[in-house]
């Protein structure tokens, strides 16, 4: 795991450290085909953190979000200067800020629309060291326990980055934000030259698990050429 | 219990605390944290769930979680007490009339045991506005006196223009290390 936040506290590194010696001990190859996952009666954080690479399709589907948490507002700022880079909220799609990264995007029209976003940035944005991402969620009727996010980050099958974070109980009808600093991995200047000439190969898995049982699962994907063409 | 804590703490590198904001509706939770964060404070409005930020302060990382305070919403306060290191307690100075809400809120969060110990700061927050009590009448009326189970600090300050955020911030990350990285 790349990227561990503050929250994910004790009981997870512990986990993770069982986790490791239990591989060990296997030596084998544990991951879980796309296939296999979709066979079970509902997949586990576990199942998705096996997973070696993106998945082709969806691993829920919408009707598995019966707490009706929906995602308002994303924002991603530069911790070195502050700026906002990117800003968008449901409300009113067109409210984002385009500044000198030149940040665009735009959502596909399928039935899938809102669980699949396309991301076009400029190269610029591969030179950024911290960010801030800040999530707005809402949460229906139900009190929601154990709220938890994986993301896994991909360019073709090699992995870059996961999050794990565990926002755990959500009061009902409530709107709650959450802003992650983050480093970003630091990656070698050939594979940022890959990545910038290879758009849309690099793309994420969002799995969203209340008590340990996948609801929604969000994809994205990313370009880093923006402004080159 | 406690033991297993402080071992679990000792072991992690990085000095990670978790920190719980809590306090009446309209004390200025969001506008203290945000303020100490370096956001901008112009347009906030009540928090209805929870705000969770990363901050990074002194080589700390905190894990701050401002959970609106309506009356509402204050039943489940508790579900956010597990792993707490420190509480800010944000009371709003100037509002004589609820400050006898305000001390019973309070001393029903260190009821439960899984609070018990943590850290508590008082900030006696809107020191900026006309009337604002000093934090010496907000202790008494706040009978801080009685909280035993914890160490506790009551400052005054305004979330509004920042003033004495960080003598407070930096009282309970020391009293906090003081409990929990350094024990030897």
């Amino acid at each position: 795991m790349s990227v561990k936040f503050s929250n994910a506290v004790n009981a997870k590194k512990k986990q993770s450290l069982l986790k490791r010696c239990k591989k060990e001990e296997t030596s084998g190859d544990d991951s879980l085909t796309e296939q296999q996952l979709l066979a079970k009666e509902y997949i586990t954080p576990e199942d998705v953190i096996k997973l070696s690479s993106f998945t082709e399709g969806f691993l829920c589907s919408q009707e598995a979000n019966c707490y009706d948490i929906e995602f308002t507002r994303f924002k991603i700022r530069d911790m070195e200067t502050g700026n906002i880079l990117f800003e968008i909220s449901k409300p009113s799609p067109s409210e984002y800020d385009e500044d000198d990264l030149g940040i665009q995007e735009q959502e596909d029209v399928d039935p899938n629309a809102g669980r699949f976003v396309r991301y076009q940035f400029t190269s610029n944005f591969l030179k950024l060291k911290t960010v801030g991402a800040t999530v707005e969620f809402t949460v229906g009727d139900k009190p929601v326990n154990n709220f938890r996010m994986i993301e896994k980050h991909f360019f073709r099958d090699r992995p870059l980055k996961t999050f794990d974070f565990e926002f755990g109980f959500c009061i009902p009808n409530s709107k709650n934000t959450c802003e992650h600093i983050y480093e970003f991995p630091v990656l070698s200047p050939e594979l940022c030259e890959e990545m910038i000439n290879n758009p849309f190969e690099t793309r994420s898995d969002s799995y969203y698990f209340v008590d340990n049982k996948l609801i929604m699962h969000n994809k994205a994907d990313y370009a880093y050429n923006g402004g080159l063409n | 219990m406690v033991l297993l804590k402080i071992l679990k703490k000792l072991k992690q590198k990085e000095k990670e605390v978790r920190i719980l904001v809590l306090g009446l509706d309209n004390a200025g939770k969001t506008t203290l944290v945000k303020k100490f964060n370096g956001e901008d404070t112009h347009t906030i409005s009540p928090t209805l769930g929870f705000n969770i930020y990363d901050l990074e302060h002194r080589g700390f990382k905190l894990n701050v979680w401002d959970v609106g305070g309506q009356k509402s919403l204050r039943s489940y306060w508790r579900n956010y007490f597990e792993s707490t290191d420190g509480l800010i307690w944000v009371v709003d100075s100037a509002d004589k009339a609820r400050l006898d809400d305000c001390r019973k809120e309070l001393h029903l969060l260190f009821k439960e045991e899984r609070l018990a110990g943590a850290s508590l700061l008082v900030f006696a927050n809107k020191q900026d506005l006309d009337g604002a009590l000093s934090c010496e009448l907000i202790a008494e009326f706040l009978n801080l006196a009685a909280i035993k189970s914890s160490h506790w600090k009551i400052v005054p300050c305004s979330a509004h223009t920042g003033d004495n955020l960080l003598v407070g911030i930096d009282w309970l990350l020391n009293d906090i290390s003081e409990r929990i990285f350094f024990i030897e």
